[in-house]
C-alpha cells in the first residue's frame, strides 16, 4: 500500500467539502421534490478523483504529479455529477446551486449551448467552496475547488460512449465511430430538446425554447 | 394543390381554370407576367403554368423574377408550338417543363402529377437564412452546434426557408409538409414548436415568428 497520499493533509477537508456539497444538494432536490411533486435530478455521482488519474491527467498537462499541482492546476480533484430527466431541470439545478451559501462561482461553462467540436453536451459549474479547515494557500477558512457536471440521462450515456473510445486503444475505424459518435450526440441532442417541448405542450405552456420561461413546475 | 395559372387569353385561361378546378385544384389565374410574379411572390404554390407570350411582363421575364427570389416552384410553360427558341428560354429561365399549344387537357393534367411527384427533387440539399443551416441529406441543422431534424422537422423547415419573405398559414404548411397523410392542423404547431426549441439549442439567429393558430414566418434576429 502505498504511503504517501497524493492529496496529502487535505484529503480530510476534500472529503468534507464533497460531503457538505452532497448534502445540500440532496437537501435542494428534497426541497423541490416536496414543492413540486417531481424529482429535481435523477441521480448523483461524487468522487475524489483517484489518485492514478489525478496523476495521469497531471503527466498529460506537462505537470509534476504533487499535491500542490493537484489542488492548484486542476478544477476537478472534487468533482460531482448530476444526471436529470429533462434540459429545464439542469438549468434548474444549476441556478439551485449557485445560491448554495459559501460557495463562488469561478466558471460556468455551458456545453449544452455550446456544445463541444466531438458532440459533448453537459454544464459545467466550476466552484471554490469553504470549508473550516486550511487549504493549501493556508487560508482557515480554506477555499476547495469542486467541479460539477450538470446533464440529461442522454448526454451521459453518450459521455460513457464517448469516454470509452477516449481511453481504448487501437479500435478499427475509429474514424467512422467518431463520426457516428456526433451523429448520435446530435440525435441525443434532438430528442432531449423534442421531449422538453412535449412535456411543456402536455403541461400547457406552449412554445418551444427551454431557456427564458420556466413553466410546468 | 394550388396551382398558378397566368394565360392572357381570356377564354382558354377559363376553361383550363375550369378543367384543373373540375381535377380538384385550387387555380389562381391571371392574365399577365407582373400580376403571376406579384402572385409568386405573396402566396405559396404547388406547381405554377405560365403562358410565354402575355402584355406587360412575359412568362420568360417573370419566371426568371421568381426564380431570383430564392422561389423553387415547379413550373410548366405554355409555348406557341415551333417556337424551338421559347421552349430553350423558358427551360433556361427555370421553368421545369413545357407543353404546346394547343394541348389536350389529360396530358396537362399527367404533367402537373409528374412536375407534382418530382417536386421534393427540387430541393437543393443545403438552404442557408442568417447563420442557420439546414443539410437536407443530413437531416440536421447547423449554427453554433449541429443537431438533427426528423424527416418531417426537415420539411416543415425547407417549406419555412423557401419562403422567409411571407407568412405561411398552419393549413399552407399542413398540405405542404403533410400532404400525404391524414394529420390534422395542431401537428404543425408541435412541430413548430420542435423546431423552435431547436433552433434556439444551436444558437441560431432564426426564429419562427407566430404563435397557435397564426401565420408563421422565419425571421432573422
Amino acid at each position: 500500500m502505498q504511503q504517501t497520499d497524493l492529496y496529502g493533509p487535505y484529503r480530510d477537508a476534500m472529503n468534507t467539502v464533497l460531503e457538505r456539497m452532497k448534502e445540500m444538494i440532496e437537501e435542494s432536490g428534497k426541497e423541490y421534490e416536496l414543492l413540486h411533486g417531481e424529482k429535481l435530478y435523477e441521480h448523483l455521482v461524487c468522487r475524489i478523483k483517484s489518485e492514478e488519474s489525478m496523476s495521469e491527467k497531471l503527466s498529460r498537462l506537462g505537470f509534476e504529479a504533487d499535491t500542490w499541482h493537484a489542488l492548484q492546476a486542476t478544477d476537478d480533484s472534487i468533482g460531482i455529477r448530476i444526471v436529470c430527466l429533462f434540459i429545464d431541470d439542469v438549468y434548474e439545478t444549476a441556478a439551485r446551486i449557485k445560491e448554495f451559501p459559501g460557495c463562488t462561482i469561478v466558471q460556468e461553462k455551458d456545453y449544452i449551448r455550446n456544445a463541444k467540436p466531438n458532440g459533448y453536451r453537459s454544464y459545467h459549474l466550476i466552484l471554490d467552496v469553504e470549508t473550516a479547515q486550511t487549504d493549501i494557500d493556508g487560508r482557515t477558512p480554506g477555499l476547495y475547488r469542486v467541479e460539477i457536471q450538470l446533464r440529461t440521462i442522454a448526454m451521459d450515456t453518450w459521455a460513457a460512449l464517448e469516454h470509452e473510445l477516449k481511453y481504448k486503444k487501437n479500435i478499427d475505424n475509429q474514424d467512422l465511430i467518431v463520426q457516428e459518435l456526433y451523429r448520435c450526440a446530435n440525435e441525443l441532442a434532438a430528442c432531449d430538446v423534442s421531449m422538453q417541448t412535449l412535456k411543456r405542450i402536455i403541461r400547457g405552456c406552449d412554445g418551444g425554447g427551454y431557456e427564458n420561461t420556466v413553466c410546468g413546475r | 394543390m394550388k396551382i398558378l395559372f397566368a394565360e392572357d387569353e381570356t377564354d382558354l385561361r377559363d376553361v383550363v381554370s375550369a378543367y384543373l378546378e373540375f381535377q380538384g385544384y385550387f387555380v389562381d389565374a391571371v392574365g399577365n407576367g407582373r400580376e403571376a410574379l406579384a402572385r409568386a411572390c405573396s402566396d405559396a404554390y404547388d406547381t405554377i403554368v405560365m403562358d410565354v407570350m402575355m402584355p406587360e411582363m412575359d412568362g420568360i421575364t417573370a419566371m426568371r423574377r421568381i426564380r431570383d427570389t430564392g422561389n423553387t416552384t415547379p413550373a410548366l410553360f405554355l409555348t406557341a408550338k415551333g417556337e424551338v427558341s421559347d421552349r430553350v428560354t423558358g427551360l433556361d429561365a427555370g421553368a421545369d417543363d413545357y407543353l404546346t399549344k394547343p394541348f389536350a387537357m389529360e396530358e396537362l393534367s399527367a404533367r402537373l402529377r409528374a412536375l407534382g411527384r418530382r417536386k421534393r427533387e427540387y430541393n437543393v440539399r443545403t438552404l442557408t437564412f442568417g447563420n442557420l443551416e439546414l443539410d437536407t441529406e443530413a437531416s440536421e441543422i447547423r449554427a453554433q452546434n449541429t443537431i438533427s431534424l426528423s424527416h418531417k422537422e426537415v420539411r416543415l423547415l425547407s417549406c419555412l426557408m423557401a419562403n422567409t419573405g411571407r407568412d405561411m398559414t398552419a393549413e399552407e404548411l399542413l398540405e405542404d409538409v403533410w400532404s400525404d397523410e391524414p394529420a390534422s392542423v395542431d401537428i404543425v404547431w408541435m412541430y413548430v414548436s420542435y423546431l423552435q426549441a431547436k433552433l434556439q439549442s444551436i444558437q441560431a439567429n432564426v426564429v419562427i415568428m407566430g404563435e397557435r393558430e397564426h401565420p408563421f414566418r422565419l425571421k432573422e434576429i
